[in-house]
């Protein structure tokens, strides 16, 4: 029996900045928020002015202000690359309680721009709460320097409880890429597109650059620049555009801790817990997700993550992409814009996923170009998986796609 | 003084943690109500939120219960990569973190989880001795 909240509300449109990737012009975070949001409004019908509730990490007076718009709900949320999940759940909330009905959810990041010409804005998440946080205190001696340095450390107790090898992983790499190459917005869609983009093989991902042992180059995620935002709308909304509605069946979001030193346990995660809040509002299982969209910012991310979903058991989550099941042509696709890994990542991964979910379930992923088969399944419902900090923080959506 | 890596800011609490360490002990807080130790140091205990901290003299020994070989690495510490970064089960419970010695960063498939390691303590500044943890020959 699906909970109160089921389908209480649907994305109805979703949109990308005009131009993601390794943008040779650099750009600003906010300008990709902007483009995303404009493209967002044509795409849906929308007028921007009609906006009532904005939510982001951290951005939502910047964008309210540059707008001219005057919301109702405002929301900034701030746990690292899920919080666009959680996002939507909360919109879900607000809308089911009658305060809104047209929630903007936005993300801006120039990952790779940032490096010409700052950063900016804010939205960042830290592990632990600054240099005066005990939880600092006690880490900062010790040489961690980003994501890649914490996440290593899961991948070695995972293999140690599992027995399983670092090639077991590097399969998820090289059916990432696969999906990739049928994206032409996907970074690494081509040699064309980027010196290090086409199909790939496990024996690269493996010998590739050591960054942090176990973790090679092409197990990590890339740094680029993306803008993207979807529409969260009320049934009544939803029904009245031309765009088709994509329907938030079950959400739910959990943490575990904020600094990987409080890791209880380096072969899970909390999305466990999001998951079954998610799944218990739809009133569904992991037997009935047709596919799946989990943030990889690592190999070992999307293992762990595709085990914590209950879509296999623990320990043998590399298997979906060993065995060709998460592959185009899969029972189960998994990662099918070409994920973090071989699509784009700018820092923060939360709404890449939304936008590929709404594609997907609203038939509007773009086919390959030159006649090639293009990466849209046939999937009807798809469990998303977001993961914030160092393998921190999560949300969950169960997304069903109109009757 | 030689030692160039970063140095952490002392909190308002964690005087005995550093004190000990200055004397080459290993401080930890524990739980008077519960009896469990914890790490990092809190306002409160985790386990069951009472407020009635205490600090112990514990044993100095542990074992490995993770690591990773960071290559990939800024500011000082870039200088001495590759190194190992491991979290350390405490003998008295809970999890430390540290940069592992007596081990090879070359030879990651010899390091083993579960291994046992001692602690020492390296003088950074006139009042700051950091904790490292060493792998226990013989093994």
């Amino acid at each position: 029996m699906p909970g109160q909240l089921s389908k209480a509300a649907a994305i109805v449109g979703a949109a990308e900045a005009n131009e993601i990737g390794f943008l040779e012009e650099p750009i600003t975070a906010l300008q990709l928020h902007i483009e995303a949001i404009k493209n967002l409004s044509d795409q849906t019908g929308i007028p921007i002015s009609r906006i009532d509730g904005v939510f982001s990490t951290g951005w939502s007076t910047e964008l309210c202000e540059h707008l001219g718009i005057t919301p109702k709900y405002i929301d900034t949320t701030a746990v690292g690359g899920c919080s666009f999940e959680m996002h939507v759940h909360h919109a879900m909330a607000a809308i089911h309680a009658g305060i809104i009905d047209i929630a903007l959810v936005s993300h801006g990041e120039n990952g790779h721009s940032r490096r010409k010409i700052g950063g900016g804005g804010s939205g960042n998440y830290g592990a632990g709460a600054g240099a005066l946080s005990p939880a600092a205190e006690m880490t900062m001696a010790y040489g961690l320097t980003g994501a890649p340095s914490n996440y290593a450390h899961a991948m070695v107790r995972h293999m140690h409880r599992y027995g399983t090898a670092r090639e077991d992983y590097a399969h998820i790499a090289k059916v990432t890429r696969d999906w990739a190459t049928l994206n032409p917005r996907a970074a690494m869609y081509s040699k064309d597109k980027h010196p290090f983009g086409g199909p790939i093989t496990v024996e690269q991902v493996e010998e590739s650059r050591v960054i942090a042992w176990p973790l090679t180059i092409l197990h990590c995620c890339m740094v680029a620049d993306h803008g993207g935002a979807v529409f969260v709308c009320s049934p009544k909304i939803a029904a009245s555009l031309n765009t088709r509605p994509v329907w938030i069946a079950g959400a739910g979001e959990s943490m575990g801790h904020g600094n990987m030193l409080e890791m209880q346990d380096f072969t899970a995660t909390s999305a466990s817990k999001s998951a079954q809040s998610a799944y218990t509002m739809a009133g569904m299982g992991p037997a009935d997700m047709e596919m799946a969209l989990i943030y990889d910012s690592f190999t070992i991310t999307a293992a762990i993550t595709a085990e914590m979903l209950g879509l296999a058991a623990p320990g043998e989550g590399h298997l979906l992409w060993k065995d060709g099941h998460a592959a185009p042509g899969g029972r189960l696709p998994i990662n099918t814009n070409g994920g973090g890994l071989s699509f784009n990542h700018s820092g923060m991964y939360g709404m890449p996923l939304l936008i590929e979910a709404y594609r997907q379930l609203s038939g509007t992923a773009e086919d390959g170009i030159h006649g090639d088969k293009g990466k849209q399944t046939s999937a009807r419902t798809c469990v998303v998986n977001g993961t914030g900090g160092s393998l921190s923080t999560t949300g969950t959506l169960v997304l069903i796609a109109d009757d | 003084m030689s030692y160039n890596k970063p140095i952490p800011n002392k909190g308002t609490h964690t005087k005995p943690f550093w004190e000990g360490a200055e004397a080459g002990k290993l401080m930890l807080p524990r739980c008077q109500d519960c009896n469990r130790v914890h790490w990092y140091p809190r306002h409160i205990c985790p386990n069951c939120h009472s407020m009635n901290l205490e600090w112990i003299e514990a044993s100095g020994e542990g074992t490995v219960h993770t690591f990773a070989v960071q290559h990939l690495v800024f500011g000082k510490w870039a200088e001495e990569a590759p190194f190992v970064t491991a979290y350390i089960d405490l003998k008295e419970g809970d999890r430390m973190l540290t940069v592992l010695r007596g081990v090879d960063p070359n030879k990651p498939e010899e390091i083993k989880v579960g291994a046992q390691v001692k602690v020492e303590f390296e003088q950074a500044n006139d009042d700051t001795f950091i904790p490292y943890w060493r792998v226990v020959e013989g093994q």
